[in-house]
């Protein structure tokens, strides 16, 4: 397995200038207006936003879902901007660990075989993909449900088994697009919680949200508007305003 | 290399795992999708079963004529004459031809003649057969040449038949119906209210195609059928060569003969017929290449109505599953392993209605063996070539639905619901 250690570059994303153009009906929708940033290893990120303001678009393009239509973006020292469906599919696969908002598992399937799913992508038998899968339910305190099916589960369950799928392909990075978005907020703060932990494991996450007090716990954040990066810091500064915030502790920022 | 050809198996068995996916979704709907490959699968099969065992069935009848014994006839034999009126012309075969072959060819043992009239009444004092009953006029060596046996009393003597004595030898069925529960030998029968009596019946031969029995015949001396019905116009001969390995130079001897009694100019073909086994099992194969054909071809006919379902049943799959696809591809599918996870549940299920169709059709052909009297036998080949085009189907339908799963955007995919 290459797990390119960022050796040239410090930085595990690097988007210079990248724009998305929507074309509805021959009019053009401009959902990226040129943003540039980068995130480092092991940083904890939260993009904010209003709603339309871009956060999904440009989670879908740091995710490889979606290519920029504009401007260049480096993940882990390759650029992906011009990659085609296939090249991107194995990018995603080997980079990236998804966390959606309705979860996305697959209904069928057991929470095991749900985590075993990138796995199953990338060739691996399945008896050590079973032993991957169970360990990584086993970091979201779930191996006790691994037989069950996502509807057998709760809601928290439910996002953790999609945590455990997220990590257990060892990706450079989660990328959670709202993820407490459908969970009460007990639930979510349990799912926060382990976010916590997977930040202090050294995992780099980034995290889209609407919830300022949410970004407000993350050490960085970085709010769009109209498709345009307004504010990249320290995560209470950005959310809540809060001038005497830390200061965020990687070098990030445009 | 190696690795890349042991991930291929390992995508092809996750494939595989997941091809019944549509089925379980919804099984009713897959198999009623699934009929037109199963009824022609079927089809298929319990012909091949019928025309295999029918086959089977032919050849060891033709062989019980006895392997050294050929037919000399002014009619071609086979299903149908065609050109009735061509063959009508030729000039007719007489006992005069039989005793010249008897006489003249040195290598031919038993000759006898025969003719039969088919559709006849047969009544006793008390009952009336059906109008079917199939009544020959043969001389006494007819019980050497055409493969029958008697199961008791006994064939007619040549004193008999020469004599034009009005006895009869009967099939099982004719004796059943004129004389039930009775013993039928030394019985008195009428055929056009002659009277004749019994003094053989023959052993059960079964019936053709479980329709005509070929037990439903009588046999009477040549010169007393000519009694009943007339003088014969052109008979059958029969020739029995001394040995089987003279079996080709007594045909030789008997065409040249023939050829001479008939004045047929040297070069022009002959003007008779002469059936051998081989020239018969020739014809009956044949036929059954027509029946074959034909029967693939109501078979493709269904499996493209079975691939039209296959077609439709995968375009509602792929997007009744495209969230599922969606998260698929999102997690690391690429297009052809989702090409590919498609492609194999066509195959997959058009294959389970291929097998199906071939349970089916065993179980059928099974069954006809008590309607039709007669092994039926399913070749191995209808087996594989049916399993073989259904999956064929399941592929070529089943490619466009995969492929639109294949291409599929797995932001748009995952927001289906
Ligand atoms: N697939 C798409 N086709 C057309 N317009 C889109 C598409 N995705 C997003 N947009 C538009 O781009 C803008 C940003 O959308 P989005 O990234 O979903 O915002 P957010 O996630 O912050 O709510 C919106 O105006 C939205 O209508
Ligand atoms: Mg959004």
């Amino acid at each position: 397995m290459s797990q390119v250690n960022g050796a040239g570059s410090p930085r595990l994303i690097d988007v210079q200038d990248v724009t998305r153009v929507f074309h509805v009906g021959g009019e053009e929708v401009r959902a990226l207006r040129g943003v540039s940033f980068g995130i480092s290893r092991g940083e904890w990120v939260a993009i904010i936003g209003q709603s339309g303001s871009g956060k999904s678009t440009l989670m879908n393009v740091l995710g490889c879902l979606d290519t920029p239509s504009s401007g260049r973006y480096m993940l882990n020292n390759k650029d992906v901007s011009h990659m085609t469906d296939d090249e991107l599919a194995v990018v995603r696969n080997e980079e990236i660990g998804f966390i959606f908002q309705t979860f996305q598992l697959l209904p069928k399937e057991t929470a095991l075989s749900n985590v075993e799913l990138p796995l199953v992508y990338r060739g691996m038998r399945a008896k050590e993909r079973r032993e991957r899968a169970r360990a990584a339910l086993a970091k979201v305190h779930l191996e006790h449900r691994m037989h069950h099916r996502p509807n057998e589960l709760s809601g928290g369950q439910r996002q953790r088994v999609a945590i455990a799928r997220a990590l257990v392909a060892e990706p450079s990075m989660l990328l959670a697009d709202e993820p407490t978005g459908n969970l009460d907020s007990a639930t979510g703060e349990e799912i926060v919680r382990l976010f916590e932990e997977l930040h202090r494991a050294g995992n780099t996450l980034v995290l889209v949200t609407h919830e300022p007090k949410l970004a407000a716990r993350c050490p960085r954040a970085i709010r769009l508007s109209d498709g345009e990066i307004v504010a990249d810091g320290p995560g209470r500064q950005v959310a809540l305003g809060d001038l005497h915030a830390p200061p965020a502790q990687a070098a990030g920022g445009s | 290399m190696f690795q890349r050809f042991q991930a291929n198996l390992l995508a092809m068995a996750d494939n595989l795992r997941l091809a019944m996916g549509t089925f379980l979704g919804n099984p009713l709907r897959t198999l009623l999708t699934l009929l037109g490959i199963v009824i022609g699968v079927t089809t298929v099969i319990v012909m091949m079963a019928l025309i295999e065992g029918l086959r089977l069935k032919v050849n060891n009848d033709l062989s019980q004529l006895g392997a050294n014994t050929f037919e000399v006839s002014k009619w071609p034999s086979g299903f149908g004459r065609v050109n009735w009126r061509m063959y009508a012309r030729r000039k007719n075969l007489t006992l005069e031809d039989m005793r010249a072959i008897q006489e003249f060819c040195p290598s031919v043992g038993v000759v006898s003649a025969s003719d039969t009239s088919g559709g006849q009444k047969i009544s006793s004092s008390t009952i009336e057969t059906r109008p079917g009953v199939q009544v020959t006029g043969a001389t006494s060596e007819y019980i050497n040449t055409s493969g029958i046996t008697v199961a008791a009393g006994r064939f007619f003597s040549p004193v008999e038949a020469v004599d034009g004595r009005q006895v009869a030898v009967v099939g099982l069925d004719v004796a059943d119906t004129l004389f039930p529960g009775m013993e039928p030998l030394g019985q008195q029968l009428r055929i056009k209210g002659r009277p004749f009596t019994v003094v053989g019946v023959l052993q059960r031969r079964g019936s053709f195609l479980g329709m005509v029995s070929m037990d439903n015949v009588l046999i009477v001396p040549m010169r007393s059928y000519e009694m009943v019905y007339g003088e014969v116009d052109s008979v059958e001969v029969a020739v029995q060569a001394r040995e089987p390995e003279l079996l080709d130079k007594a045909k030789e001897e008997v065409t040249n003969l023939m050829r001479r009694r008939r004045d047929v100019a040297p070069l022009a073909p002959n003007d008779f017929e002469v059936h051998t086994n081989e020239s018969m099992t020739q014809t009956f194969n044949s036929l059954s290449q027509v029946i074959t054909i034909a029967s693939f071809g109501v078979c493709l006919l269904s499996l493209i109505v079975g691939g039209i379902g296959i077609l439709n049943i995968m375009l509602v799959s792929v997007t009744e599953r495209t969230k599922e696809i969606g998260i698929r591809k999102a997690l690391g599918a690429r297009r052809f392993r989702i090409l590919a996870q498609f492609a194999t549940e066509a195959v997959m299920m058009s294959l389970l209605g291929g097998a199906i169709g071939v349970g089916l059709g065993f179980g059928l052909a099974f069954l006809s063996r008590w309607v039709l009297g007669f092994n039926t036998v399913v070749p191995g080949w209808a087996v594989v070539l049916s399993l073989v085009m259904s999956s064929g189907v399941g592929l070529v339908f089943g490619i466009y639905p995969a492929a639109r799963a294949a291409r599929l955007d797995p932001v748009e995919a995952m927001r289906s619901e």
